[in-house]
């Protein structure tokens, strides 16, 4: 009798442990570290030096905000170029619709940095690309891609678009056919049955795959490292190098637990915005 | 609700607590008093060996025809892109007594006395390395940083100063030209504090050597502008050769043998020696702490310093060679090498050239310096 | 007249949108195949110089990527195996059993998802540094493993959402123990949910970057070789590789993708419904948004 309580305890042990031991207690770690100071030669003592985080953020502020802006924007564009893919393939896909996903999926079966400097190629100044983009003006006549915000944040929506489109796939995919079919019973037009019925249906889609667009964008610094210069430095760039370049861990640790925080205050605002049912909604045990 | 908070709390203390059981305070730092240990080399050289190199610094054929002669087996690895990067792979190692398997690692010369002043290095045995020695030639025979050459053995020597798309960028001959707004976004220099730095104090007349700390900040400062404003596009290890390959670069500050190399693809790749001269330095060969095989170690060493090795070496990367002998065999050979300025440097050639240098002041203000620089290199 | 001519290029202008993106996505994928038969002169694979089967016949030519290669493969077959071990049993206990603690649970199996992999990154080699751990092959699969398991959490608990039970209830009625249950109905029947779980487990492991740049020390994997040899120039072997590793894994995803809707049709066919496809789709990968945190 007590035995069968106890099986799901037996059940999560080994994965949670796992994830307690090299996913949470490491956070513990890193605070630890943000609390010291001295280099390399010296040695790291713990000394409570509260001053890493604050100069953390007054050091690396443009980065900050230059890695929000970025992650927002790609965030937007990605939102932009999903929501009607996936709205044609729930919809419109019939029997594409798996291929269809699976093209959407095509491009995680690839290295993330093959696929990122497979757009070092397609957008160098030479390219044909480029050369298109110099004919129609969206670039100026001696202008470049690579180099600038404008190439990082077409690398960004990329990488992260699979993220975006396959949550509001799942949510559209979902709805039920004969709500819309009873709006236009209604007498409903075709975009205010969209508007009014499959759109915000499709929120809690639309939702979980802002955030999980927007988080990992925030902190990634492979697309600044290859397809951005200098001026295009994200905050996981400064991270990657203080950690594995000059080896100040007190102010990487610190500038890392500042990322973390910034990044749960945009979540925790958004999702009071966008309202938090939609993404921690209780879970039944079998069925929805 | 109260109960679950409770037991959440409870338990978040007891990892808390678990965690910090195993603590030991801190991270320790490097630089341990201990003694510096040498590298004895027992008997016969043979086994395996591991040589981590900067890339482009090798020709094909060197290292199998070695294993040949030898029977060691050579592991070697193009793993040094630059100097702070390196170290920063290999401190925590080091600092625990490991090389992670590597026998010899090769490493510019200030970062070899940095790491010696750690004591991540360890002395030659001097018999065993004396054959190798006695063919240095006389500039590179006593080093300030190391002058019985005790622990270091240079690999190659060579100049940074300009590499230029001559076509792209025919007007570059001084790295002021590097600032002109004609090649905005087109320019890179090296993340090499001790070649960018000193290079741009050059070009303003400051001689490095006389700098002072001002001087090095002022320099950096006019980098950091120079950054914001997207002049310079990056700032590079290795890594300008394929910016200047495809064409996102025309000028950069990069070194000189890189330069032949690039030609290979591109003709009008071109080293320029800058109107106030170049930086010259020289890479080393040293033995980490924890090498597994300094016996083999001895023997490549040896092995390189025969002037016919040298050669074929030198006439593939085209840097200086610090091996003796080397010039005539290359002319036997009728090799391109030998009429090379950037190979074997005539004495006006580098006459405005300066060696590697420190910022002034103790390790604070070095740091400071380096923390000043980092913050232009990677962006902010 | 005009409406229906209207809605024609409406209904197909979603279709040609659809279109457009899709090769969007798979622009750099075909640049990468082309750019595999490339035949440079020098060190750089950036323009188009040349058709050449060279590279594919001499793929595994540069011994320390191949190195690379089997560490990444080595890496992804073990975290793999492990990750989705635990990961299903987790999946199990969310959605079958009532327990104390199950929102704290569920809480901590998503986190890792949402959060940077620069910060769990940085927060292992944190812990790893002060505990003086060396870096390498093991410390790279402790990592490996942790990330692993919340997406295979999620992937399995979203097949087991929309399994019915009334299987299960069948063969207990016909006399089955729980245990017999398990193995000869519940277990076949979620095999190609854990299958694509463990797909998606591979996917990640291999393709790792970030985590794995932090946590590798000397190790080296296929993604940090890369990065590594980006300062040089990458050579054309590694496009080869990157190809031959999309055509492995699409057709195992394939594959997977075949399998499961076959097991949809026989687990999720009620009397009175025709067969559908469960929620959450037919791919393993989209967590459909409310058991994201539920």
């Amino acid at each position: 009798m007590i035995r069968r309580r106890l099986i799901p305890y037996f059940l999560l042990g080994p994965g949670l442990i796992w994830l307690i031991l090299f996913f949470a207690i490491p956070m513990y770690f890193m605070g630890r570290l943000a609390l010291e100071s001295g280099t390399l030669e010296t040695g790291f003592q713990f000394t409570w030096e509260w001053s890493n985080f604050t100069d953390s953020v007054s050091r690396f502020d443009s980065q900050f905000v230059r890695s929000f802006l970025y992650a927002g924007t790609a965030t937007i564009v990605a939102l932009l170029i999903a929501y009607p893919l996936a709205y044609a393939i729930a919809f419109r896909g019939g029997r594409w619709k798996n291929a269809l996903l699976l093209a959407v999926v095509a491009p995680f079966f690839t290295t993330y940095l093959i696929r990122t400097i497979a757009w070092t190629t397609i957008l160098s100044d030479d390219s044909f690309v480029v050369d298109v983009m110099r004919t129609i003006n969206l670039v100026g006549e001696d202008g470049r891609v690579l180099a600038t915000g404008g190439a990082v944040i077409a690398g960004l929506t990329y990488n992260f678009l699979p993220f975006m489109v396959l949550p509001i796939y799942a949510s559209l995919e979902r709805i039920d056919e004969r709500l819309i079919e009873a709006a236009k019973d209604l007498y409903a037009s075709s975009r205010q049955a969209f508007l009014r019925v499959t759109f915000p249906l499709s929120a809690p889609g639309v939702v979980a795959g802002t955030l999980l667009t927007f988080i990992p964008a925030a902190g990634d610094y492979v697309n600044a490292f290859f397809l951005g210069s200098i001026n295009q430095a994200m905050i996981g760039n400064r991270i990657q190098s203080l950690y594995l370049f000059e080896r100040d861990y007190p102010t990487a640790a610190a500038l890392s637990f500042t990322l973390m925080a910034a990044i749960l205050i945009a979540v925790f605002v958004y999702i009071r915005f966008a309202g938090s049912e939609a993404l921690m909604g209780d879970e039944a045990e079998d069925g929805t | 609700m109260t109960l679950r908070l409770t037991v959440a709390i409870a338990s978040l203390a007891a990892a808390l607590a678990l965690a910090a059981c195993g603590d030991e305070g801190g991270i320790e730092g490097g630089g341990d008093e201990t003694e510096v240990t040498t590298a004895a080399a027992e008997g016969e050289a043979s086994g395996d060996l591991w040589v981590a190199n900067w890339p482009f610094y090798i020709d094909r054929n060197t290292v199998d025809e070695f294993e040949e002669e030898t029977g060691i087996s050579v592991k070697y690895t193009e793993e040094v892109n630059d100097n702070n990067e390196f170290f920063g792979k290999v401190q925590p190692q080091l600092d625990q007594g490991s090389s992670g398997g590597r026998d010899i690692m090769v490493v510019t010369d200030w970062m070899a006395k940095k790491m010696y002043d750690l004591g991540y290095l360890q002395n030659f045995d001097t018999e065993a390395v004396q054959p190798a020695v006695d063919n240095l030639i006389p500039a590179l025979q006593s080093p300030a940083f190391d002058p019985e050459r005790s622990f270091s053995l240079p690999w190659q020597a060579g100049m940074t100063g300009l590499v230029v798309n001559k076509a792209e960028a025919p007007d570059v001959t001084s790295i002021n030209d590097l600032f002109d707004p004609k090649y905005k976004g087109k320019v890179e220099m090296l993340s090499e504090m001790r070649d960018t730095v000193p290079l741009v104090m050059k070009a303003d007349g400051v001689a490095p050597e006389d700098a002072t700390e001002e001087d090095w900040f002022a320099a950096i400062d006019k980098l950091g502008e120079a950054a914001d404003s997207g002049q310079i596009r990056k700032f590079t290890g290795n890594d300008y050769t394929k910016d200047l390959a495809n064409g996102d670069a025309v000028a950069v500050i990069g070194w000189s043998g890189d330069a032949v190399q690039l030609q290979a693809d591109n003709p009008d790749i071109q080293f320029v020696m800058p109107d106030e001269g170049c930086v010259l330095w020289a890479d080393n060969m040293v033995i980490p702490v924890g090498a597994p095989n300094p016996t083999a170690a001895y023997e490549w060493m040896d092995y390189i310093y025969q002037a016919q090795n040298q050669a074929q070496i030198t006439d593939y990367n085209y840097y200086v060679t610090p091996v003796a002998g080397t010039r005539e065999v290359l002319e036997k050979q009728g090799s391109d090498a030998v009429k090379s300025d950037l190979v074997f440097p005539p004495e006006e050639f580098t006459a405005d050239c300066s060696t590697q240098d420190e910022p002034p002041g103790g390790p604070e203000v070095v740091r400071e310096v380096e923390q000043a620089f980092q913050d232009v290199v990677t962006g902010g | 007249m005009v409406r229906a001519a209207w809605n024609w290029v409406r209904e197909h202008a979603l279709v040609i949108y659809a279109g457009l993106a899709v090769t969007y996505m798979l622009l750099p994928l075909f640049v990468i195949t082309v750019f595999s038969f490339n035949d440079p002169a020098g060190k750089f694979n950036y323009t188009w110089e040349g058709f050449t089967l060279d590279h594919w016949e001499n793929a595994f030519g540069i011994s320390d990527l191949t190195d690379a290669l089997i560490t990444s493969l080595e890496l992804a077959a073990l975290s793999t195996v492990i990750s989705t071990a635990l990961g299903t049993l987790i999946a199990i206990a969310l959605v079958r059993h009532e327990f104390f603690g199950r929102r704290a649970a569920n809480f901590l199996i998503v986190i890792p998802m949402a959060t940077p992999e620069v910060v769990i990154g940085a927060a292992l080699l944190s812990m790893f540094l002060i505990y003086g751990i060396t870096l390498g092959f093991t410390t790279l699969l402790i990592a490996h493993i942790m990330f692993s398991i919340s997406f295979v959490v999620v992937v399995v608990r979203s097949r087991l959402i929309g399994f019915d039970r009334s299987l299960e209830e069948a063969a207990r009625d016909l006399g089955a123990s729980p245990f017999q249950t398990f193995r000869l109905v519940t277990f076949p029947l979620l095999l190609p949910g854990i299958m694509g779980a463990a797909l998606l487990a591979f996917a990640l492991s291999i393709d790792d970057f970030v985590i794995s740049n932090f946590n590798s020390g000397d190790a080296v994997t296929f993604p940090l070789w890369i990065f590594g040899a980006a300062q040089r120039g990458i050579p054309v072997e590694v496009y080869v590789i990157a190809t031959m590793l999309f055509a492995v894994t699409a057709l195992a995803m394939a594959f997977t993708v075949w399998q499961q809707r076959r097991a949809e049709r026989l687990a999720a066919v009620l009397p009175d419904e025709p067969a559908s496809e469960a929620p959450g789709g037919p791919m393993p990968i989209p967590p459909a948004p409310g058991s994201l945190g539920g």
